[in-house]
């Protein structure tokens, strides 16, 4: 039997739960930390994401180093493979022609910078721990849910704190 | 007698909205799933027969592709010096058709304009299948179909090439980004909404819905990477756009025939793209609208701004149209002044004349709320304003081989055959399918976007008070 | 391997051309003279293209549509715009155009696969495998000079015994692959190869084009630019026409010119401006 639970309270709106979340916060309960609160909802709110904590994301250093690098290895592959070509004297034009290049590069550029994105995004996801198996249909549909991963003793008293802050509804593991 | 004491919520079905409001604030996230959600029900009858029109359309497209493809580009009409015709005429209208999406999510998005929520899902649909249907002209106007491939640069053991100074490699570049940033930034940004279908499906629709939908459970850390990544997307989308409707303008740009060798044909192409996108966008709007009943989310004050948005471009297109003509009659070059007259005066000229009145005359329409708020006025002026941008492309391509430099080479009356209409036709009904089939398995109208448009409207009206 | 050849190279990559005496060192560099008052329009020579480069004849009906298959074509131009009314056939001027085989020209750049580039003897080539049929060598093409294989011209051109007659140093295209005059580069290549085994430059005269070959009235001559003694070399020479110029210095009466020279494709063809009748 694991020392962890899991549990999950839902809200009708963000006020409330950000009441919740202000009262899980100040009571400094043993065998739990803010850390390990996870907010569920139907849209984004970053001010209550900031009540459980600074999280920083760093999606962006993966854009920046996806685009940077997409830049450079795009030119670098097409001046070489201009290069290297055979029979290539076109229209009096040099063999490596800047602004051609230069609009592939680009494209590239901006392609690269993309795709490293999403990459950044769902590593994002991924680094953010172990998904708490609780989740209900409605938080797609209205209701804010606040997850909660705590010591099974402190648990209960955790629960109090949701009943007592008008959580419609508490779900255990 | 009724005993009313008992009634205490009354719930008051049709309210007083401010005209002038963009979406009732008041409705309830739960109704906006629903009714987003009724619109991928079972289609009713109506949908089958356009959807079996637009099969039927494709269908005579891929009959005349096959004619061509076994007999030769010779029976598509074109010769020496005709050599483009519709085909490269109608890529250059999917692709500027394409412009929308991105304008509407993309440059919106970071304005912050929200009234841009209930509408993008779709314009970002519209702009992924317009991309793809010109995917298909690039294939349909080859010589040799089977060898298109040589245009990518894959490793080979002959180490060639493609030639990097061709504008249609740039093209192909482009527009192999632009497709997939579009579909990356179509599908990424409906992550939440598949999530939200996938909890209301059952069965093997759930099953489909669970795989897209990527577990989103709609975490604080998820949304947090999921708008940063969503906005740096929006960020690279935009420069990306004008991008590639520039480099197809160099197609024509960069070669010195007389009527294309203009330095304005990059901004001139985006504007016209973006016209075009934004009276594709008054069309499906109003289609949506009317099919799915989503009135309470596409209203007429969003139409009314994608109305006054598409006069401000249709004003921009019209003056570097008129710009060009200027610099050309007043300059000195007597090669593009003789092409602009023949483009005025030759057999194409009701065609050019017909551009210029759907192009700059017809868009003032858009300038009169009381014609804004008019849905059919507004359905046949989008209808025409696509039109005239259709026949732009046309006389931009046909009337200068028509008259290039060469005098010998000048030919009068050459029109497209049978086979190129029917190439074009199948285009329009290939898109019309691939945006239907949409329409019932992704949810058109964002409701996790249009639920923060209201959220973010309630607290601040809330916060005024 | 690739990068280091690009370093190293890089000067050399970023050449552009043409540039004066650039074929001063060059074995070889193909131009031609065509005279156009000895020009009588009799077509010999387009027919001699037809049979050494197996160009179909597309019939009649097809030929009306546009699609004639003629790498070189002669033009006909009525004299100053206007028919002569007492002798109507006597104003014509014609004109054989073919290939100009541009020294920078607008074609190589815009060809998506690399189908068309510049030989290192001057000519323009045009690599009918690689060709995937994009046909915007020919939309860019100043003298519409290209032409593209609209239908499956061998099927229907030569019905048996005819295919007999076809060159075999000269390939068949299928369609969907553009073509266009090349020198007869067949006809290069063989006179190259004898030289070469024999260890000396192909000679002025050894070596000359159908069209060339097939003119009553010796209108068109073909020879070796880069050799200062060819007969071409002399008339450029004469006429006072540089390849790398893209306006020449001339004094006045010299009958030399080049095709729309001002477009800067630095064709390779100079033309002999007619000596009008009137003026004689």
């Amino acid at each position: 039997m694991s020392t962890t639970a899991h549990t999950m309270a839902l809200f009708n709106d963000f006020d409330g739960a950000a009441i919740a979340l202000e009262e899980l916060r100040s009571r400094k309960i043993p065998g739990f930390r803010m850390e390990d609160v996870t907010i569920k909802s139907p849209i984004e709110h970053p001010e209550l994401s900031e009540m459980l904590g600074k999280r920083p994301v760093y999606v962006q250093v993966y854009t920046l180093v996806g685009a940077v690098l997409g830049a450079l290895v795009g030119f670098t592959l097409i001046a070489s493979a201009q290069a290297n070509f055979l029979v290539q004297i076109r229209g009096g034009r040099p063999l490596v022609p800047i602004p051609p290049d230069m609009v592939i590069t680009y494209e590239l550029f901006i392609l690269c910078g993309v795709l490293m994105t999403i990459v950044g995004c769902f590593i994002g996801w991924k680094l953010s721990g172990k998904r708490s198996p609780l989740y209900n249909v409605s938080i797609s549909v209205d209701k804010i849910a606040i997850v909660v991963k705590a010591d099974r003793n402190a648990i209960s008293e955790i629960n109090n704190i949701f009943s007592r802050n008008h959580s419609l509804e508490i779900i255990g593991e | 007698m009724i005993d009313r004491s008992e009634e205490k919520d009354i719930v008051v079905e049709h309210r007083f909205i401010p005209r002038d409001q963009d979406i009732d604030d008041e409705i309830a996230w739960a109704k906006i799933n629903t009714d987003v959600l009724q619109s991928m029900e079972r289609p009713r009858p109506l949908y089958w027969v356009i959807f079996f029109a637009s099969l039927l359309l494709f269908s005579w497209g891929v009959y005349c592709e096959i004619y061509q493809y076994q007999n030769g580009l010779g029976v598509a009409d074109l010769n020496n010096p005709q050599v483009w015709g519709l085909y490269i005429a109608t890529f250059i209208f999917w692709i500027g058709m394409s412009h929308s999406g991105t304008l509407l999510s993309a440059i919106l998005l970071i304005m912050h304009a929200d009234w841009r929520k209930p509408i993008f899902r779709f314009a970002e649909a519209m702009t992924t299948f317009s991309l793809m249907t010109a995917g298909l002209f690039v294939l349909v106007h080859l010589g040799r179909v089977w060898q298109f491939y040589y245009v990518v640069a894959y490793p080979n053991e002959r180490w060639v090439w493609p030639n990097f100074n061709s504008p249609l490699v740039w093209d192909a570049t482009a527009i192999g980004t632009y497709l997939t940033s579009s579909v990356v930034f179509l599908y990424f940004g409906m992550i939440p909404d598949l999530a939200i279908c996938r909890d209301a499906a059952s069965g093997f629709r759930k099953k489909f819905y669970w795989l897209l939908s990527l577990g989103w459970q709609g975490t604080d850390r998820q949304w947090a990477n999921f708008r940063v990544a969503y906005l740096t997307i929006a960020c690279f989308l935009i420069p990306l756009a004008v991008s590639v409707h520039s480099i197809v303008a160099t197609d024509f740009a960069v070669s010195q025939q007389p009527g294309w060798h203009v330095t304005s044909f990059p901004p001139y192409f985006v504007a016209g793209a973006l016209y075009s996108g934004c009276a594709a966008i008054i069309t499906l709007f109003i289609i949506l609208r009317y099919v799915f009943r989503f009135e309470a989310y596409m209203t007429m004050p969003i139409l009314d701004k994608t109305c006054r948005l598409t006069f401000a471009i249709a004003m921009v297109w019209t003056y570097l149209n008129l710009i060009e003509y200027a610099s050309v009659w007043y300059g000195n070059d007597m090669y593009a002044k003789q092409a602009l007259i023949y483009r005025a005066t030759g057999s194409y000229a009701p065609f050019w004349w017909a551009m210029n009145i759907l192009g700059s005359i017809v868009p003032f329409a858009l300038a009169f709320k009381s014609l804004r708020a008019n849905l059919k006025i507004m359905m046949v002026v989008s209808l025409l304003l696509n039109l005239g941008m259709w026949l732009e492309r046309f006389m931009i391509v046909t009337p200068t081989f028509a008259h290039g430099y060469y005098p010998w080479t000048w030919t009068n009356d050459w029109w497209p055959s049978w086979v190129q209409w029917g190439i074009v036709i199948g285009s329009f009904g290939w898109f019309t399918m691939l945006f239907m089939l949409f329409c019932k398995l992704f949810p058109t109208v964002s409701m996790y976007e249009v639920k923060e448009m209201v959220f973010h409207r309630k607290s601040s009206r809330q916060a005024k008070k | 391997m690739s990068l280091s050849n690009l370093l190293n190279n890089w000067a050399a990559l970023r050449e552009t051309r043409p540039y004066e005496d650039q074929y001063k060192n060059s074995d070889y560099k193909w131009g031609m003279v065509v005279d156009l008052d000895a020009c009588t329009g009799c077509n010999a020579c387009t027919t001699a293209c037809y049979a050494e480069n197996n160009l179909p004849v597309v019939g009649k009906e097809t030929f009306a549509k546009g699609q004639v298959m003629h790498w070189l074509r002669i033009e006909r131009y009525w004299g100053d715009g206007e028919q002569l009314p007492e002798f109507p056939e006597q104003g014509a001027q014609f004109l054989p155009m073919m290939c100009q085989q541009c020294e920078a020209a607008p074609c190589e750049v815009v060809c998506p696969v690399g189908a068309t580039h510049h030989t290192p003897d001057g000519l323009n080539s045009q690599v009918y495998n690689r060709c995937i049929g994009s046909r915007y060598c020919s939309a860019n093409c100043p003298y519409k000079v290209r032409y593209f294989n609209w239908a499956n011209y061998p099927e229907k051109a030569w019905p048996n015994p005819l295919e007999m007659q076809l060159n075999p140093d000269v390939t068949v295209r299928t369609k969907g692959v553009m073509e266009k005059c090349t020198f007869c580069v067949q006809r290069l290549t063989e006179a190259k190869n004898v030289a070469r085994t024999q260890g000396r430059k192909v000679a002025d005269g050894e070596v000359t084009t159908a069209c060339a070959q097939a003119c009553p009235a010796s209108a068109i001559s073909f020879g070796n630019l880069a050799d200062p003694t060819s007969e071409v070399a002399k008339i450029w020479k004469q006429q006072q026409v540089k390849l790398a110029k893209d306006h020449q210095d001339k004094e006045e009466g010299a009958r030399g010119y080049r095709i729309f020279e001002e477009l800067r494709t630095y064709p390779s063809v100079l033309y002999l401006e007619r000596v009008r009748d009137n003026e004689v």
